[in-house]
C-alpha cells in the first residue's frame, strides 16, 4: 500500500471527526427513534397509543379514521394503527409475539379467536373485567346488540379479554350462475350433505374448468366445518367456570346466554376420533371423484379469486366473503349464501375478532377508553369498510349494508348465531400456533396420500405433544 | 501495509551541518528520532486503518458473530421470548435425539441439497462450456446476463411467482400441459411434485452463481495446454475430462461446498410455495427452526436445532475438503 493515502493528517482527523459526529448523530437519531416508537409517552406530555392489526399498512391507515373522534376528545393523544400482513393468523401472531419479545409491544391488538387463549394464557393480555364492571351502564347497549356466543368466545378462565367487533361463521357460498346453468335453485335452509353432493356433482359434470366445491387448508372454515357438522372436534369441548358477573349483568333473561360460562376450555385431543376421520375422508372422496380439487394452504384469497371467476360452484365462506367477492369484481347477485349443509347435525363453527389491551401497555386506562369507542357502530363501520367481515352488532346487519356487495340472503350471517343455537367457536387452545402448523401439515398429507386415518393419527400425536409443551 | 522502516541515517547523514541548514543532531540521535517519528506515524496509520474497518467490524460482530454466540448460549435455555429464560443445560440437545421431526427435516434437507447442488454444478458447468464456445462476444454476454438475472431477485418473491406458475388448479404449466392434451401434474400437492418443484426453482435461481464461477474458471485455462492437447489429437470429450475438468476442479469444489452450505439452509422456497408440505415432505430444517422459534415460541429448542445443523454442515464441509485431496488439482 502506498503511504501516500495517509499523507494529510488534517483531513484524516477531519474525517475521523466527521465519522465521530456521524456516529453521535446516528446514536441520537436512534435514541429519538426508540423513544418515539417504543414508548407511549412523548417528551411534550403527549401520549401515543399503538394498535396492532392483521392487515396491510394501507388498510391500517384507512382504519385510523376510527380514532378521529377519540383523538379530538383526548388532546395530546395520538393513535397509531400498524398493519402486519401474513398468510393466516398464525403468521400475524408470530410477528406480533416477536415484536413483543423485542420489547416493542403495542398497547392494543386486534386478536381473533385463533389467538385469544394464546395471548391470555401467556399473560400478555389484560383482563377487561374491572373496566367492564366499572362502565357496565355505558356498555349495556353494546352487549344487548352482541350475541352472547361471541362474547363467550372472548373469555378465558372466567375473564373477558376482548370486546368483539366482528365475526364470521362458516356458511356455504354458492355461485348463482353456475347453479342456474345446471338448473339448481337455492338450497333449502335444512339442506343435507346429500343435497350438497348432488349439486357438486352436477356442476363438476358440466365440463369446462368449473368444479362443484373447493376449500382451503386452515383451522377456520376448512374441512373442519364438515367435522363440526358431523359432530366431531379436534379437541374435547368444555367450559371454564366463572363469568357469572357478565351473564348476570348483561344477559340476565336472554335464553341465548343460558349455559354460558367463563370461556371455552379445550381439553384432550380427539383428532383421530371416528367423526373427525369420517369428515376428512369425505373431502378425500370428493377430490377422488373430481368434485373438488386439491386445496391450497392459506387464508382463502385465491379461493375467492377462483370463485369470482366462476370456477367454483360452492365454497365455505363467512360474511367477509361478501366484501371479498365484491372487491374481486363479482356482481352482488352473482353469488348467495346459505347455511352449511346438515350431516349428523347442522352445527356451524365461527371465529370472532376484537380488540384487547396488552398487559405491557403503560396506558391501560387510556387504551380502555379507546377500545370502548371502537365498538360503536360508527367506528366498526370505519374499521371494516365494504363488508370485509361481519359486524358483531346485530343491528348493523341491514339490507342497506349489503345492497352494494350482496349477498341477497345476508341475514344468514347473524341467523347462524341466533337460529342455530349449537354454533360454536373454532377450537383454538393456548397452543394454537403449534396446532395450526400440525393441522396444515396433516391435512395436506391426507389429501396427498388419500389416507385420512394415518394423517389424523399423526395429528393426534402432534396435538398431544403441543398440549404438553404448551 | 507499509514497508518496514530501513535505517538511512548512518549512510546518508553527514556529521556536520551543511551551509544554510540548522545544526543537525548526532547521527544516532537522528536515527532514533526518525524511528520514533516513523513508529508514531505507523501507529497513527494503523489506528486509522482500524477506525476505517471498525464500522464494518461492528456490523459483522453485531449481526453475525453475536447471533451465532447467542444461539449457542440460547440452546442451553428454555425461553418463550416473553418470560425469563430458564437454564436447562443440555436438555434441549437431549430432546433433539428423540425428535423425529428433526431427523426427518435433516433427511429432507439433505436430499434436496444433494439434488440441487448436483444440478447446479452440472448445469452451471454445461452452460458455461456452451457459452464459452460462442464466438460472438455479444451472444456470450447476453447468455451471461440471462443466466445470472434470476440471482438478482429475492428468493421469496420468485417463490411467490412460482407458486402461481406451478399451481395445480390455475398454474401456467398445467394450462399448457392441458393444451397439449397431457395430464396435469400435482406440482405442489403431491410429495414428488412438491420436491421436484422446489428443486427446479432453487436450481433455476441459483444457477447464475455456479455459471459465473465456471465461466471465469474456463476463461482462465492455459491456452498452450489446450492447444497442445488439440495438436496431439485429443477429442472434445477427452479434452474436457482429462484437461479442462481437472484444471477447474478447485472451482467445482468451491461451487459444491458453497452450494451445499446454502441449500442445507433452504427456507424461502418451501416456506412460500409448500409450507413444508404436502405433509412434511418438503419440511426443511431451517423451516423447522423458524416455526419452532417464532410460531411455537421455543427459542431455546430452535437454537439447539440450529447448533445441530451447524455441526452437520461442519462435518459435511470437512468431509468434502478431506475427500477433495483425491480429485482436486491445484497445480
Amino acid at each position: 500500500m502506498s503511504s501516500g493515502t495517509f499523507k494529510a493528517p488534517l483531513s484524516r482527523r477531519g474525517l475521523l471527526r466527521a465519522g465521530a459526529a456521524s456516529a453521535a448523530l446516528a446514536g441520537v437519531g436512534g435514541l429519538a427513534s426508540a423513544c418515539s416508537s417504543g414508548s407511549s409517552s412523548g417528551s411534550s406530555g403527549s401520549k401515543l397509543l399503538n394498535v396492532a392489526i392483521f392487515t396491510d399498512q394501507a388498510s391500517a391507515d384507512k382504519m385510523a379514521k376510527a380514532a378521529g373522534t377519540f383523538e379530538a376528545a383526548h388532546p395530546g393523544v395520538k393513535v397509531k394503527f400498524t398493519g402486519t400482513t401474513g398468510t393466516d393468523w398464525n403468521d400475524f401472531f408470530s410477528k406480533l409475539l416477536t415484536q413483543m419479545s423485542a420489547g416493542n409491544a403495542p398497547d392494543i391488538a386486534c386478536v381473533a379467536t385463533e389467538g385469544l387463549q394464546l395471548f391470555a394464557a401467556k399473560g400478555l393480555a389484560e383482563p377487561l373485567d374491572d373496566y367492564v364492571k366499572r362502565d357496565a351502564t355505558e356498555l349495556k347497549p353494546y352487549f344487548a346488540d352482541v350475541h352472547p356466543a361471541l362474547v363467550e368466545a372472548m373469555m378465558y378462565q372466567g375473564h373477558l379479554y376482548e370486546l368483539p367487533t366482528d365475526f364470521n361463521a362458516g356458511n356455504m357460498f354458492y355461485n348463482t350462475s353456475l347453479f342456474n346453468s345446471v338448473g339448481v335453485d337455492r338450497p333449502a335452509d335444512d339442506w343435507t350433505r346429500d343435497d350438497f353432493y348432488d349439486i357438486a356433482k352436477k356442476i363438476s359434470a358440466k365440463g369446462g374448468n368449473a368444479v362443484g366445491y373447493d376449500w382451503v387448508v386452515r383451522l377456520w372454515g376448512s374441512w373442519t366445518s364438515w367435522m363440526y357438522a358431523n359432530g366431531g372436534n379436534l379437541l374435547t369441548e368444555g367450559k371454564w367456570d366463572g363469568g357469572d358477573w357478565l351473564w348476570n349483568t348483561f344477559y340476565p333473561n336472554d335464553p341465548a346466554a343460558a349455559g354460558r360460562k367463563g370461556g371455552w376450555r379445550w381439553g384432550d385431543p380427539t383428532a383421530n376420533s371416528a367423526p373427525v376421520v369420517e369428515s376428512l375422508d369425505y373431502l378425500i372422496q370428493l377430490q377422488k371423484e373430481g368434485l373438488s380439487p386439491k386445496p391450497d394452504v392459506g387464508g382463502g384469497t385465491t379461493l375467492q379469486g377462483l370463485f369470482s371467476s366462476n370456477k367454483i360452484g360452492m365454497a365455505i365462506g363467512g360474511g367477509f366473503w361478501a366484501g371479498g367477492l365484491h372487491n374481486a369484481g363479482m356482481a352482488d347477485d352473482a353469488f348467495d349464501v346459505q347455511y352449511f349443509p346438515k350431516w349428523q347435525s347442522q352445527r356451524h363453527l365461527f371465529g370472532s375478532g376484537g380488540y384487547g389491551i396488552l398487559k405491557s401497555s403503560k396506558n391501560k386506562d387510556l387504551a380502555w377508553e379507546f377500545v370502548k369507542t371502537l365498538v360503536t357502530p360508527k367506528n366498526i363501520d370505519l374499521l371494516i369498510p365494504g363488508n370485509v367481515t361481519t359486524p358483531a352488532l346485530k343491528s348493523m346487519l341491514t339490507a342497506e349494508r349489503y345492497a352494494t356487495t350482496g349477498p341477497k340472503n345476508w341475514h344468514v350471517f347473524y341467523d347462524t348465531l341466533t337460529k342455530l343455537d349449537d354454533t360454536a367457536p373454532i377450537p383454538a387452545p393456548p397452543y394454537y400456533q403449534a396446532m395450526a402448523i400440525a393441522l396444515n401439515k396433516r391435512t395436506t398429507q391426507a389429501m396427498s396420500t388419500g389416507k385420512a386415518k394415518a394423517a389424523l393419527d399423526g395429528l393426534q400425536g402432534d396435538l398431544e405433544t403441543a398440549a404438553k409443551t404448551g | 501495509m507499509s514497508q518496514p522502516v530501513r535505517s538511512l541515517g548512518r549512510a546518508s547523514a553527514p556529521a556536520g551541518a551543511r551551509p544554510g541548514r540548522p545544526p543537525q543532531p548526532p547521527a544516532d540521535d537522528a536515527t532514533a528520532l526518525r524511528r520514533r517519528a516513523q513508529s508514531r506515524r505507523g501507529r497513527r496509520e494503523a489506528l486509522f486503518g482500524y477506525a476505517m474497518v471498525a464500522s464494518a467490524l461492528v456490523v459483522v460482530v453485531v449481526f453475525t458473530v453475536a447471533p451465532i454466540v447467542a444461539s449457542f448460549v440460547l440452546a442451553l435455555f428454555r425461553w418463550d421470548g416473553i418470560s425469563s429464560p430458564q437454564f436447562v443445560g443440555l436438555d434441549n440437545f437431549d430432546a433433539l435425539l428423540g425428535d423425529n421431526a428433526v431427523t426427518h427435516s435433516l433427511l429432507v434437507t439433505s436430499g434436496l441439497a444433494v439434488m440441487i447442488v448436483f444440478l447446479q454444478v452440472a448445469l452451471g458447468l454445461g452452460l458455461a462450456l456452451m457459452v464459452a464456445q460462442r464466438a460472438s462476444k455479444i451472444v456470450r454476454n447476453l447468455f451471461r446476463a440471462a443466466f445470472f438475472l434470476p440471482m438478482l431477485a429475492s428468493a421469496a418473491s420468485i417463490s411467490i411467482v412460482m407458486a402461481y406458475v406451478f399451481n395445480d388448479q390455475f398454474g401456467v404449466i398445467n394450462y399448457y400441459l392441458g393444451l397439449l392434451h397431457l395430464p396435469e401434474v400435482s406440482w405442489l400437492s403431491s410429495t414428488g411434485g412438491a420436491t421436484a418443484t422446489i428443486v427446479l426453482v432453487a436450481v433455476w435461481q441459483q444457477l447464475g452463481f455456479t455459471f459465473i464461477l465456471f465461466v471465469a474458471a474456463l476463461g482462465s485455462l492455459p491456452g498452450d495446454v489446450l492447444e497442445a492437447a488439440q495438436i496431439d489429437g485429443a477429442s472434445s470429450a477427452r479434452l474436457f475430462w482429462r484437461i479442462k475438468l481437472p484444471l477447474i476442479s478447485p472451482t467445482v469444489l468451491f461451487a459444491s461446498t458453497v452450494g451445499l452450505i446454502n441449500t442445507m439452509q433452504l427456507f424461502d422456497q418451501p416456506y412460500v410455495m409448500t409450507k413444508g408440505g404436502p405433509g412434511d415432505s418438503t419440511y426443511t430444517t431451517v423451516l423447522l427452526v423458524y416455526q419452532t422459534a417464532f410460531q411455537n415460541l421455543q427459542f431455546g429448542y430452535a437454537s439447539a436445532i440450529s447448533v445441530l445443523l451447524f455441526a452437520v454442515l461442519l462435518v459435511i464441509t470437512a468431509v468434502q475438503f478431506t475427500t477433495s485431496r483425491k480429485w482436486v488439482f491445484y497445480s
